[in-house]
Protein backbone atom coordinates (compact mmCIF):
# COMPACT_ATOMS: atom_id res chain seq x y z
CA UNK A 1 0.00 0.00 0.00
CA UNK A 2 2.58 2.43 1.08
CA UNK A 3 4.96 1.74 -2.35
CA UNK A 4 1.64 1.68 -4.26
CA UNK A 5 1.16 5.68 -2.77
CA UNK A 6 4.90 6.55 -3.66
CA UNK A 7 4.56 5.19 -6.76
CA UNK A 8 1.69 7.24 -7.41
CA UNK A 9 3.64 10.46 -6.39
CA UNK A 10 6.49 9.52 -8.55
CA UNK A 11 4.35 9.48 -11.64
CA UNK A 12 2.38 12.75 -10.23
CA UNK A 13 5.94 14.65 -9.72
CA UNK A 14 7.20 13.18 -13.02
CA UNK A 15 4.06 14.98 -14.56
CA UNK A 16 4.28 18.04 -13.40
CA UNK A 17 7.97 18.42 -13.59
CA UNK A 18 6.60 18.30 -17.24
CA UNK A 19 3.73 20.18 -17.40
CA UNK A 20 1.79 17.54 -18.50
CA UNK A 21 -0.67 17.86 -15.04
CA UNK A 22 -4.36 19.63 -15.83
CA UNK A 23 -4.37 23.19 -13.75
CA UNK A 24 -6.34 22.24 -10.69
CA UNK A 25 -3.86 18.82 -9.88
CA UNK A 26 -0.80 21.26 -10.44
CA UNK A 27 -1.97 23.58 -8.08
CA UNK A 28 -2.81 21.17 -5.38
CA UNK A 29 0.69 19.61 -6.43
CA UNK A 30 2.56 22.79 -5.49
CA UNK A 31 0.77 22.88 -2.11
CA UNK A 32 2.21 20.13 -1.00
CA UNK A 33 5.35 20.97 -2.79
CA UNK A 34 5.45 24.12 -0.44
CA UNK A 35 5.07 21.69 2.45
CA UNK A 36 6.67 18.41 1.87
CA UNK A 37 10.73 18.62 2.48
CA UNK A 38 10.98 15.16 1.45
CA UNK A 39 8.78 15.80 -2.00
CA UNK A 40 10.58 19.08 -2.54
CA UNK A 41 14.20 17.66 -2.26
CA UNK A 42 12.96 14.61 -4.70
CA UNK A 43 11.80 17.55 -7.23
CA UNK A 44 14.92 19.63 -7.05
CA UNK A 45 16.48 16.22 -7.54
CA UNK A 46 14.60 15.29 -11.16
CA UNK A 47 14.95 19.23 -12.41
CA UNK A 48 18.62 19.35 -11.91
CA UNK A 49 18.93 15.66 -13.66
CA UNK A 50 16.48 17.33 -16.39
CA UNK A 51 18.93 20.13 -16.50
CA UNK A 52 22.18 17.74 -16.75
CA UNK A 53 20.64 15.87 -19.93
CA UNK A 54 19.22 18.72 -21.83
CA UNK A 55 22.80 20.62 -21.30
CA UNK A 56 24.23 17.76 -22.88
CA UNK A 57 26.14 18.04 -25.92
CA UNK A 58 23.88 17.94 -29.10
CA UNK A 59 25.93 16.15 -32.42
CA UNK A 60 24.90 19.05 -35.41
CA UNK A 61 23.68 17.49 -38.61
CA UNK A 62 26.37 16.80 -40.55
CA UNK A 63 26.46 19.54 -43.46
CA UNK A 64 25.79 17.23 -46.38
CA UNK A 65 23.07 15.20 -44.93
CA UNK A 66 20.05 16.89 -46.53
CA UNK A 67 21.64 16.91 -49.79
CA UNK A 68 22.55 13.38 -50.14
CA UNK A 69 18.79 12.58 -48.81
CA UNK A 70 17.69 14.52 -52.00
CA UNK A 71 20.18 13.23 -54.43
CA UNK A 72 18.81 9.36 -53.19
CA UNK A 73 15.00 10.52 -53.38
CA UNK A 74 16.04 11.61 -57.12
CA UNK A 75 16.93 8.68 -58.06
CA UNK A 76 13.67 7.07 -56.97
CA UNK A 77 11.75 6.73 -60.20
CA UNK A 78 8.48 6.53 -60.29
CA UNK A 79 7.35 3.48 -60.10
CA UNK A 80 10.52 1.93 -58.17
CA UNK A 81 7.77 0.89 -54.89
CA UNK A 82 5.70 -1.21 -56.86
CA UNK A 83 8.51 -2.93 -58.67
CA UNK A 84 10.00 -3.56 -55.72
CA UNK A 85 7.10 -5.40 -53.92
CA UNK A 86 5.85 -7.19 -57.29
CA UNK A 87 7.79 -8.82 -59.58
CA UNK A 88 5.36 -9.89 -62.78
CA UNK A 89 2.34 -7.46 -63.48
CA UNK A 90 0.60 -8.12 -66.17
CA UNK A 91 -0.39 -4.50 -68.46
CA UNK A 92 -4.01 -5.07 -67.20
CA UNK A 93 -2.78 -4.78 -63.60
CA UNK A 94 -0.38 -2.33 -64.21
CA UNK A 95 -3.30 -0.25 -65.91
CA UNK A 96 -5.40 -0.58 -62.77
CA UNK A 97 -2.38 1.04 -60.58
CA UNK A 98 -1.88 3.94 -63.05
CA UNK A 99 -5.30 4.72 -62.68
CA UNK A 100 -5.18 4.41 -58.88
CA UNK A 101 -2.05 5.93 -58.75
CA UNK A 102 -3.90 9.25 -59.73
CA UNK A 103 -6.75 8.58 -57.69
CA UNK A 104 -4.05 8.19 -55.07
CA UNK A 105 -1.95 11.64 -56.07
CA UNK A 106 -4.97 13.90 -56.10
CA UNK A 107 -6.03 12.39 -52.95
CA UNK A 108 -2.38 13.45 -51.51
CA UNK A 109 -2.66 16.81 -53.08
CA UNK A 110 -6.12 17.63 -52.08
CA UNK A 111 -4.64 16.75 -48.32
CA UNK A 112 -1.28 18.71 -48.73
CA UNK A 113 -3.67 21.74 -50.26
CA UNK A 114 -5.78 21.08 -47.46
CA UNK A 115 -3.05 20.63 -44.87
CA UNK A 116 -1.58 24.32 -46.27
CA UNK A 117 -5.15 26.23 -46.01
CA UNK A 118 -4.82 25.35 -42.59
CA UNK A 119 -2.04 25.57 -41.90
CA UNK A 120 -2.77 29.39 -42.97
CA UNK A 121 -5.89 29.63 -40.55
CA UNK A 122 -4.09 28.73 -38.00
CA UNK A 123 -1.57 31.03 -38.38
CA UNK A 124 -3.85 34.12 -39.05
CA UNK A 125 -5.57 33.08 -35.58
CA UNK A 126 -2.85 33.18 -34.24
CA UNK A 127 -2.22 36.48 -35.50
CA UNK A 128 -5.79 37.76 -34.13
CA UNK A 129 -4.52 36.85 -30.58
CA UNK A 130 -1.38 38.56 -30.48
CA UNK A 131 -2.70 41.53 -32.29
CA UNK A 132 -5.06 41.28 -29.38
CA UNK A 133 -2.52 41.42 -26.74
CA UNK A 134 -0.61 44.07 -28.38
CA UNK A 135 -4.33 46.24 -28.40
CA UNK A 136 -5.28 47.80 -24.99
CA UNK A 137 -7.19 45.45 -24.65
CA UNK A 138 -8.02 41.85 -26.32
CA UNK A 139 -11.55 42.38 -27.16
CA UNK A 140 -13.76 44.80 -28.69
CA UNK A 141 -16.78 44.20 -25.91
CA UNK A 142 -15.72 43.95 -22.46
CA UNK A 143 -17.86 42.26 -20.45
CA UNK A 144 -17.92 39.22 -17.97
CA UNK A 145 -21.45 38.54 -18.85
CA UNK A 146 -22.24 36.05 -21.52
CA UNK A 147 -25.40 37.57 -21.72
CA UNK A 148 -23.55 40.81 -23.08
CA UNK A 149 -21.34 39.28 -25.61
CA UNK A 150 -23.58 36.79 -27.41
CA UNK A 151 -26.15 39.53 -28.48
CA UNK A 152 -23.01 42.03 -29.90
CA UNK A 153 -21.60 38.78 -31.67
CA UNK A 154 -25.06 38.38 -33.19
CA UNK A 155 -25.39 42.17 -34.15
CA UNK A 156 -22.22 42.00 -36.21
CA UNK A 157 -21.75 38.83 -37.50
CA UNK A 158 -23.92 36.08 -39.59
CA UNK A 159 -23.21 33.32 -37.24
CA UNK A 160 -22.49 33.62 -33.87
CA UNK A 161 -21.40 31.25 -31.46
CA UNK A 162 -22.76 30.29 -28.13
CA UNK A 163 -20.29 32.39 -25.32
CA UNK A 164 -20.14 29.87 -22.24
CA UNK A 165 -19.79 31.22 -18.93
CA UNK A 166 -16.38 28.93 -17.43
CA UNK A 167 -15.55 31.15 -14.68
CA UNK A 168 -16.44 27.91 -12.12
CA UNK A 169 -13.71 26.06 -14.66
CA UNK A 170 -10.80 28.63 -13.76
CA UNK A 171 -11.54 30.74 -16.89
CA UNK A 172 -13.08 34.13 -16.63
CA UNK A 173 -15.05 35.46 -19.67
CA UNK A 174 -13.18 38.71 -20.33
CA UNK A 175 -14.79 39.82 -23.36
CA UNK A 176 -15.26 39.08 -27.26
CA UNK A 177 -14.12 40.63 -30.59
CA UNK A 178 -14.27 40.19 -34.32
CA UNK A 179 -11.48 38.90 -36.40
CA UNK A 180 -10.87 38.59 -39.78
CA UNK A 181 -10.15 35.25 -41.12
CA UNK A 182 -9.24 34.95 -44.81
CA UNK A 183 -11.88 37.61 -45.87
CA UNK A 184 -14.34 36.37 -43.14
CA UNK A 185 -15.56 38.33 -40.15
CA UNK A 186 -15.59 35.73 -37.18
CA UNK A 187 -16.20 35.36 -33.30
CA UNK A 188 -13.70 35.69 -31.18
CA UNK A 189 -14.06 34.83 -27.36
CA UNK A 190 -11.58 36.35 -24.75
CA UNK A 191 -11.17 34.31 -21.40
CA UNK A 192 -8.50 34.83 -18.46
CA UNK A 193 -7.02 32.20 -16.82
CA UNK A 194 -4.51 33.61 -14.03
CA UNK A 195 -2.07 35.92 -16.07
CA UNK A 196 -3.26 34.12 -19.17
CA UNK A 197 -5.72 34.91 -21.97
CA UNK A 198 -7.12 32.55 -24.13
CA UNK A 199 -8.71 33.53 -27.28
CA UNK A 200 -11.34 31.34 -28.87
CA UNK A 201 -11.94 31.89 -32.92
CA UNK A 202 -15.09 30.28 -34.37
CA UNK A 203 -15.06 29.42 -38.31
CA UNK A 204 -17.47 27.34 -39.79
CA UNK A 205 -16.88 23.72 -39.45
CA UNK A 206 -15.13 21.35 -40.54
CA UNK A 207 -11.84 23.91 -40.38
CA UNK A 208 -10.04 22.48 -37.44
CA UNK A 209 -6.19 22.51 -37.67
CA UNK A 210 -4.11 20.18 -35.78
CA UNK A 211 -2.29 20.66 -32.68
CA UNK A 212 0.45 22.99 -33.11
CA UNK A 213 2.64 25.46 -31.57
CA UNK A 214 2.77 29.00 -33.64
CA UNK A 215 5.34 32.18 -32.19
CA UNK A 216 5.15 30.64 -29.39
CA UNK A 217 1.35 30.24 -28.59
CA UNK A 218 -0.27 27.13 -28.55
CA UNK A 219 -3.41 26.28 -30.78
CA UNK A 220 -5.51 23.56 -30.08
CA UNK A 221 -8.88 22.91 -32.16
CA UNK A 222 -12.24 21.14 -31.88
CA UNK A 223 -15.56 20.94 -33.51
CA UNK A 224 -18.89 20.58 -33.38
CA UNK A 225 -21.81 20.53 -35.61
CA UNK A 226 -22.17 24.42 -35.85
CA UNK A 227 -18.57 25.58 -35.47
CA UNK A 228 -14.85 24.72 -35.54
CA UNK A 229 -13.44 26.45 -32.67
CA UNK A 230 -9.33 27.28 -32.57
CA UNK A 231 -8.33 28.05 -29.25
CA UNK A 232 -4.72 30.10 -28.73
CA UNK A 233 -2.96 30.38 -25.54
CA UNK A 234 0.38 30.87 -24.03
CA UNK A 235 -0.86 28.11 -21.47
CA UNK A 236 0.66 24.22 -21.84
CA UNK A 237 -0.39 22.15 -23.90
CA UNK A 238 -2.65 20.14 -21.54
CA UNK A 239 -4.12 23.08 -19.60
CA UNK A 240 -5.56 23.62 -23.34
CA UNK A 241 -6.72 21.04 -23.59
CA UNK A 242 -8.57 21.47 -19.89
CA UNK A 243 -10.05 24.56 -21.33
CA UNK A 244 -11.52 22.51 -24.41
CA UNK A 245 -13.23 20.50 -22.18
CA UNK A 246 -14.52 22.82 -19.98
CA UNK A 247 -15.51 25.28 -23.19
CA UNK A 248 -17.14 21.83 -24.94
CA UNK A 249 -19.05 20.62 -22.20
CA UNK A 250 -20.41 23.83 -21.53
CA UNK A 251 -21.39 24.77 -25.02
CA UNK A 252 -22.89 21.80 -26.84
CA UNK A 253 -25.83 23.19 -28.30
CA UNK A 254 -25.70 26.09 -30.53
CA UNK A 255 -28.65 28.21 -29.91
CA UNK A 256 -31.10 28.62 -33.17
CA UNK A 257 -32.11 31.86 -34.06
CA UNK B 1 2.94 7.71 -69.75
CA UNK B 2 2.45 11.15 -67.81
CA UNK B 3 0.77 10.38 -64.32
CA UNK B 4 3.84 8.51 -62.33
CA UNK B 5 5.46 11.33 -62.48
CA UNK B 6 2.86 13.97 -61.58
CA UNK B 7 2.43 12.08 -59.01
CA UNK B 8 6.35 11.10 -58.01
CA UNK B 9 6.61 15.42 -58.35
CA UNK B 10 3.64 15.54 -55.83
CA UNK B 11 4.93 12.74 -52.91
CA UNK B 12 8.42 14.64 -53.33
CA UNK B 13 6.87 18.48 -52.47
CA UNK B 14 4.74 16.71 -49.31
CA UNK B 15 7.90 14.85 -48.67
CA UNK B 16 9.62 18.14 -48.54
CA UNK B 17 7.09 19.82 -46.33
CA UNK B 18 6.07 17.23 -44.31
CA UNK B 19 9.32 15.31 -43.49
CA UNK B 20 12.48 17.81 -44.22
CA UNK B 21 11.57 20.06 -41.73
CA UNK B 22 12.42 17.74 -39.01
CA UNK B 23 15.46 16.46 -40.89
CA UNK B 24 18.05 17.79 -37.59
CA UNK B 25 15.31 16.70 -34.74
CA UNK B 26 15.16 13.52 -36.46
CA UNK B 27 19.38 12.99 -36.86
CA UNK B 28 19.66 14.05 -33.02
CA UNK B 29 17.06 11.62 -32.24
CA UNK B 30 18.42 8.64 -34.27
CA UNK B 31 22.19 9.62 -32.68
CA UNK B 32 20.64 9.00 -29.25
CA UNK B 33 18.97 6.18 -29.89
CA UNK B 34 22.40 4.37 -31.74
CA UNK B 35 24.47 6.12 -30.09
CA UNK B 36 26.75 7.06 -32.43
CA UNK B 37 27.33 9.18 -35.60
CA UNK B 38 27.23 7.42 -38.33
CA UNK B 39 24.70 4.87 -37.56
CA UNK B 40 22.57 7.64 -36.97
CA UNK B 41 23.05 9.33 -40.61
CA UNK B 42 22.66 5.89 -42.21
CA UNK B 43 19.30 5.71 -39.81
CA UNK B 44 18.02 8.93 -41.12
CA UNK B 45 18.54 8.51 -44.72
CA UNK B 46 16.77 5.01 -44.47
CA UNK B 47 13.88 6.73 -42.66
CA UNK B 48 13.83 9.29 -45.28
CA UNK B 49 13.39 6.90 -48.02
CA UNK B 50 10.49 5.28 -45.87
CA UNK B 51 8.80 8.30 -45.34
CA UNK B 52 9.22 9.16 -48.86
CA UNK B 53 7.51 6.10 -50.12
CA UNK B 54 5.20 6.26 -47.69
CA UNK B 55 4.04 10.12 -47.85
CA UNK B 56 0.28 8.87 -48.21
CA UNK B 57 -0.18 7.29 -45.44
CA UNK B 58 0.81 11.08 -43.56
CA UNK B 59 -2.56 11.85 -41.91
CA UNK B 60 -2.08 15.52 -41.98
CA UNK B 61 -2.48 16.01 -38.36
CA UNK B 62 0.99 16.20 -36.97
CA UNK B 63 4.01 16.06 -39.41
CA UNK B 64 6.27 15.70 -36.92
CA UNK B 65 5.19 13.07 -34.78
CA UNK B 66 4.68 11.32 -37.99
CA UNK B 67 8.52 12.01 -38.90
CA UNK B 68 9.66 10.76 -35.89
CA UNK B 69 8.13 7.91 -35.40
CA UNK B 70 9.35 6.59 -38.74
CA UNK B 71 12.75 7.73 -37.40
CA UNK B 72 11.99 5.71 -34.40
CA UNK B 73 11.16 2.58 -36.00
CA UNK B 74 13.45 2.70 -38.44
CA UNK B 75 16.12 3.24 -35.25
CA UNK B 76 14.50 0.14 -33.74
CA UNK B 77 14.75 -2.26 -36.83
CA UNK B 78 18.13 -1.62 -37.06
CA UNK B 79 19.16 -2.13 -33.72
CA UNK B 80 17.51 -5.38 -33.27
CA UNK B 81 19.45 -6.31 -36.66
CA UNK B 82 22.97 -4.94 -35.70
CA UNK B 83 22.98 -5.10 -32.14
CA UNK B 84 20.05 -7.82 -31.02
CA UNK B 85 21.47 -7.95 -27.55
CA UNK B 86 20.39 -4.15 -26.88
CA UNK B 87 16.56 -4.30 -27.33
CA UNK B 88 14.53 -6.28 -24.80
CA UNK B 89 11.61 -6.11 -27.11
CA UNK B 90 8.63 -5.33 -24.36
CA UNK B 91 5.97 -7.26 -26.74
CA UNK B 92 8.45 -10.35 -26.39
CA UNK B 93 8.16 -10.60 -22.26
CA UNK B 94 5.52 -12.06 -20.22
CA UNK B 95 3.16 -9.85 -18.77
CA UNK B 96 4.90 -10.45 -15.34
CA UNK B 97 7.96 -9.98 -17.39
CA UNK B 98 6.95 -6.97 -18.66
CA UNK B 99 5.83 -5.13 -15.10
CA UNK B 100 9.02 -5.95 -13.35
CA UNK B 101 10.91 -4.42 -15.81
CA UNK B 102 8.52 -1.72 -15.97
CA UNK B 103 8.33 -1.36 -12.05
CA UNK B 104 11.58 -2.54 -11.24
CA UNK B 105 14.38 -1.57 -13.56
CA UNK B 106 16.70 -4.14 -15.88
CA UNK B 107 18.07 -6.26 -13.48
CA UNK B 108 15.60 -7.55 -11.66
CA UNK B 109 16.29 -4.98 -8.49
CA UNK B 110 13.88 -2.40 -6.95
CA UNK B 111 15.76 0.56 -7.88
CA UNK B 112 17.41 1.88 -4.57
CA UNK B 113 17.36 5.84 -5.79
CA UNK B 114 19.98 7.34 -3.12
CA UNK B 115 18.22 9.96 -1.02
CA UNK B 116 21.94 11.58 -0.50
CA UNK B 117 21.91 12.38 -4.26
CA UNK B 118 20.56 15.48 -4.03
CA UNK B 119 21.65 17.74 -7.23
CA UNK B 120 23.73 16.88 -10.32
CA UNK B 121 26.46 18.86 -11.29
CA UNK B 122 26.50 18.48 -15.51
CA UNK B 123 29.33 16.47 -15.55
CA UNK B 124 28.44 15.82 -19.55
CA UNK B 125 30.52 12.51 -19.65
CA UNK B 126 29.02 10.49 -17.20
CA UNK B 127 25.27 11.85 -17.69
CA UNK B 128 26.38 10.24 -21.45
CA UNK B 129 27.86 7.32 -20.04
CA UNK B 130 24.69 6.78 -18.01
CA UNK B 131 22.07 7.30 -20.66
CA UNK B 132 24.12 5.12 -23.22
CA UNK B 133 23.26 2.24 -19.87
CA UNK B 134 19.90 2.37 -19.99
CA UNK B 135 17.56 -0.16 -21.69
CA UNK B 136 16.38 1.19 -25.20
CA UNK B 137 13.18 1.85 -24.16
CA UNK B 138 13.63 3.84 -21.11
CA UNK B 139 16.51 5.63 -23.29
CA UNK B 140 13.90 6.64 -25.95
CA UNK B 141 10.99 8.19 -23.78
CA UNK B 142 14.09 10.30 -22.27
CA UNK B 143 15.26 11.65 -25.38
CA UNK B 144 11.64 12.44 -26.82
CA UNK B 145 10.77 14.32 -23.26
CA UNK B 146 14.04 16.01 -22.39
CA UNK B 147 15.98 16.46 -26.18
CA UNK B 148 13.22 16.43 -28.48
CA UNK B 149 10.97 17.91 -25.64
CA UNK B 150 7.86 16.47 -26.99
CA UNK B 151 4.75 16.06 -25.10
CA UNK B 152 3.02 12.92 -23.51
CA UNK B 153 1.10 12.28 -26.14
CA UNK B 154 3.42 12.75 -28.92
CA UNK B 155 5.72 10.24 -27.07
CA UNK B 156 2.75 8.04 -27.02
CA UNK B 157 1.99 8.16 -30.08
CA UNK B 158 5.62 7.83 -31.76
CA UNK B 159 6.34 4.66 -29.25
CA UNK B 160 2.94 2.80 -29.78
CA UNK B 161 2.15 2.48 -26.17
CA UNK B 162 -0.55 4.06 -24.18
CA UNK B 163 0.01 7.43 -21.97
CA UNK B 164 0.31 5.77 -18.74
CA UNK B 165 3.21 3.71 -19.96
CA UNK B 166 4.82 6.26 -21.36
CA UNK B 167 4.40 7.85 -17.51
CA UNK B 168 5.80 5.01 -15.92
CA UNK B 169 8.51 4.51 -18.17
CA UNK B 170 9.80 8.03 -17.82
CA UNK B 171 9.47 8.10 -14.17
CA UNK B 172 11.39 4.75 -13.52
CA UNK B 173 14.09 5.98 -16.51
CA UNK B 174 14.73 8.91 -14.67
CA UNK B 175 15.20 6.82 -11.39
CA UNK B 176 17.58 4.63 -13.32
CA UNK B 177 19.32 7.07 -14.28
CA UNK B 178 19.56 8.86 -10.69
CA UNK B 179 21.04 5.46 -9.26
CA UNK B 180 23.41 5.12 -12.11
CA UNK B 181 24.82 8.57 -11.73
CA UNK B 182 24.63 7.63 -7.43
CA UNK B 183 26.53 4.88 -8.07
CA UNK B 184 29.60 6.96 -9.45
CA UNK B 185 30.04 9.36 -6.15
Amino acid sequence: MVASLRDNDELQLNAYCDGELDPVSASEFERRLASDQPLKARYDRLLSLRQAVRSLPQLDMPAGLQARIQSRLDAERPGNVTVLRQRSWSFQALAAAAVLGAVVSSAVMMTIERYGQREEVASEVVAGHIRGLLAPQPFDIASSDRHTVKPWFTARLPESPRVPDLTAQGFALLGGRVDVIGRDPVATIVYKHAAHTVSVTTLRPGQSVPEQAIAGYNVRSWSDAHFTYIAVSDLPSADLATFERAFSAEAPVPEIK
Amino acid sequence: MSVPIVQNKDERSAFDEVFLPHLPEAYRLAQWLTGNASDAEDIVQEAALRAYRGIKTFGAVNARAWSLTIVRNTAFSWLTKNRPKTVVFMNDLSATEQQELEREGPHGTRIETPEETALFKADAEEVQKAMAQLPAQFREVIVLREINQMNYRDIAEITNVPIGTVMSRLSRGRQLLIALLGDRK
